[in-house]
């Protein structure tokens, strides 16, 4: 096929030599805007943040600015600091939520990949359809219908006369359990995505054929499924572990005084006391923590799905 | 208790303080001038008119969409101007209004409470009133128009005013336990009590309860008794309370818990309710507020603005206000007589033109040591 001033062949000595003139546009020339917005609503708010938190910028009108680490030294090197104790004892919840959401998800993607067959994605869709409805509202209907003193839970335990009427079990709502399973129901449908999509692309031949050569379901399992699925399995609890990671809304509903997040701690001093430049530490921190994350996490990822792909 | 009409006592206990309200407003109220640069003002006709207003919720005007109260407040404005150029943002406490208004601004309007207004003022958020544009500025109990003034100006446009205590179920918290604001601190009630989530609210109440009726003028060493105090009364808490109508209402009628910090509407709302609620008289007096409103200093609505606070504060409007939600309202031909629940003129004390001012109340004022409260209430909630 002839392309007009591409020279092909002998056909190119007959016409006359026509100069065309393209715009080169480099391939790297289509990531500007995006990453121009990236800049500005994303990197632009994080160095302002850090301005926030040395006290170079201040929300106050009429307060000096000025350099100071004073607040970074008090969140990292303050004795018995509560909002460094906050910080651990969120990413102990979150821990929590994080591997126990990806071990409950790892049986129910497996369900849908191996078992489920042709109803796999009808499945999946009755799993995720209730979230479509808004979290806010979903967490507001675990608030009000199921977990309170009169709430679903409750009403059975009384009618089933297992309880006196009237008392409810008090751990069942504003507590450490309350938000765990808030946050536990949240993720377990997207967290068992990426682990359905390592293990219905796998190739089932190798299962079939350690079974060939003598090996128990169990140990077919142990030795072929689950090493080979441990590239969704890590996504899946990165998937959890970055967003609860600065969960508040969760907490600000479920939780009592003794539960709030570390998120809600950074919300506090941003939204109810205006105290940006001691909360932008908390910011800023939470954000390197996170980044440590998903380099640590990110890099065994790649390598894994690398691995996966050149065994293919 | 049940809820029953306006009985011959209380209505002339009611007429008598309205009549004295009225003497006192025709000799006490203060008109502020208008500022310098009225000449250089824009006309109410060639204003925007797109107000732009820091409210709660539930306090939006009457004809806008956002108004789904049955609140009448209002009206005048949005059938002259139209209802479609008021825009609200919302606000749940007065520490994240002043945080919202310093950093979400320029606001048209802002309904702060009292206490707030010295910050406002020094940060160059508002600018006072021209009160002779707000016709029924004149009606409004004195008491709670000096209150609300700040440097000899009318910054702030009282409207809604109350009470703040314990609210408990008298079928679960023995009397003997109902004296005080150590209530609050019984362990016996450990997680049926329920605190709001409000700085300064919380260091008052601990203040008063260790003693210290300057509750908002704390020194350093009773700060830090304050902060000790609350952190011990913490793990007794269900939770601290973020929404009166989503949390503190809801949990207290459910029998979440026993023991709310409220205000006196959540005393008629559980009463009608059919529950044995009492609104704690603490032994060292309740917690009283007035809030009102402001008027941004970038305004470019001016005249609108003030159309629309006469619209609030007029007598029909703050009527229906006072019934519809059980707040108590600033104008002061306001009486029982108006009122439909006993009980709220009986908890408003309607018949006392001071009683929101003065003792046994204690009128939450503005705090010099803010920036210290503030962050000590976050390292309570931290720790």
């Amino acid at each position: 096929m002839d392309v007009p001033g591409v020279a092909t062949g002998g056909l190119a000595r007959r016409r006359p030599r026509v100069r065309v003139v393209r715009l080169r546009i480099g391939r790297g020339t289509l990531v500007i805007p995006p990453l121009g917005i990236v800049l500005l609503v994303l990197v632009g708010p994080i160095v302002l943040l850090a301005l926030y938190s040395v006290n170079l910028r201040t929300n106050i009108p009429g307060t000096p600015t000025a350099f100071s680490g004073a607040n970074w030294k008090d969140f990292l090197t303050g004795s018995a600091n509560p909002f460094r104790e906050r910080f651990f004892y969120s990413m102990k919840i979150t821990l929590l939520v994080s591997i126990s959401a990806t071990a409950a998800a790892y049986p129910l993607a497996y369900y849908l990949a191996f078992i489920a067959r042709r109803f796999r994605y009808t499945l999946l869709l009755v799993l995720i359809a209730p979230f479509f409805t808004s979290y806010l509202l979903r967490i507001i209907a675990w608030t009000d219908i199921v977990l309170n003193n009169n709430g679903i839970v409750n009403q059975t335990l009384w009618d089933a006369h297992l309880r006196a009427h009237g008392n409810g079990i008090s751990w069942l709502l504003y507590s450490n359990f309350s938000i765990f399973l808030v946050l536990f129901y949240a993720w377990i449908p997207f967290v068992s995505l990426p682990i359905f999509a390592v293990l219905e692309n796998m190739d089932h031949q190798l299962i079939e054929a350690a079974a060939d050569l003598g090996a128990s379901r169990f140990k077919a399992f142990w030795t072929v499924t689950f090493p080979m699925s441990l590239p969704g399995v890590i996504a899946a609890f990165v998937f959890v572990l970055i967003p609860t990671t600065g969960e508040f809304i969760a907490p600000l509903y479920v939780g009592g005084p003794n539960n709030q997040l570390f998120g809600n701690e950074i919300q506090a001093f941003f939204g109810d006391s205006p105290n940006w430049n001691y909360g932008a530490v908390l910011a800023v921190a939470l954000i390197v923590v996170v980044l440590v994350l998903m380099l640590l996490f990110g890099r065994f990822l790649n390598t894994d799905l690398r691995t996966q792909r050149g065994e293919r | 208790m049940g809820v029953t009409g306006i009985d011959r006592r209380q209505f002339l206990v009611a007429a008598s303080g309205s009549l004295g309200l009225g003497l006192l407003s025709a000799c006490g109220s203060s008109s502020s001038s208008p500022s310098p640069s009225a000449s250089k003002r824009p006309a109410l006709s060639a204003e925007p008119g797109n107000l732009s207003i820091l409210e709660w919720p539930g306090y939006e005007a009457a004809g806008t969409k956002a108004q789904t109260y049955g609140l009448l407040a209002g009206t005048e404005y949005t059938k002259k101007y139209g209802p479609s150029g008021i825009t609200y943002t919302y606000i749940v406490n007065d520490d994240e209004a002043l945080a919202k208004a310093t950093s979400g601004g320029p606001f048209d309007i802002m309904h702060p409470c009292h206490e707030n207004i010295p910050d406002y003022v020094n940060r160059g958020l508002v600018q006072p009133w021209d009160t002779s544009l707000i016709p029924s500025f004149k009606q409004l109990n004195p008491y709670l128009v000096r209150a609300t003034q700040y440097h000899g100006k009318q910054y702030h446009i009282p409207w809604d005013w109350g009470y703040g205590s314990l609210l408990y179920r008298k079928d679960k918290v023995a009397p003997a336990d109902a004296t005080g604001w150590e209530l609050a601190w019984n362990p016996k009630y450990t997680g049926k009590i329920s605190l709001w989530n409000g700085a300064s609210t919380n260091f008052e109440i601990a203040a008063l309860k260790l003693g210290y009726p300057q509750m908002d003028s704390l020194s350093t060493s009773q700060l830090a008794s304050a902060k000790q105090a609350l952190i011990t009364q913490k793990p007794l808490n269900k939770l601290y309370w973020g929404s009166e109508y989503t949390q503190e209402q809801p949990n207290f009628k459910s029998g979440e818990v026993w023991i709310n910090y409220a205000w006196q509407d959540s005393l008629v709302s559980m009463t009608k309710a059919g529950l044995p609620a009492g609104f704690l008289q603490p032994s060292q007096g309740r917690l009283s507020w007035i809030c009102g409103f402001m008027l941004g200093a970038q305004t470019k609505n001016y005249y609108h603005a003030h159309a629309y606070v006469e619209s609030y504060i007029n007598h029909l409007a703050a009527a229906q206000m006072t019934n519809l939600f059980y707040y108590g309202n600033s104008n002061a031909t306001v009486t029982g007589a108006d009122i439909k629940d006993a009980t709220l003129v009986k908890a408003l004390e309607l018949g006392n033109p001071q009683a929101v001012t003065t003792a046994p109340n204690h009128l939450q004022s503005w705090s010099p040591n803010r920036p210290a409260l503030e962050l000590a209430w976050q390292e309570i909630l931290a720790a």
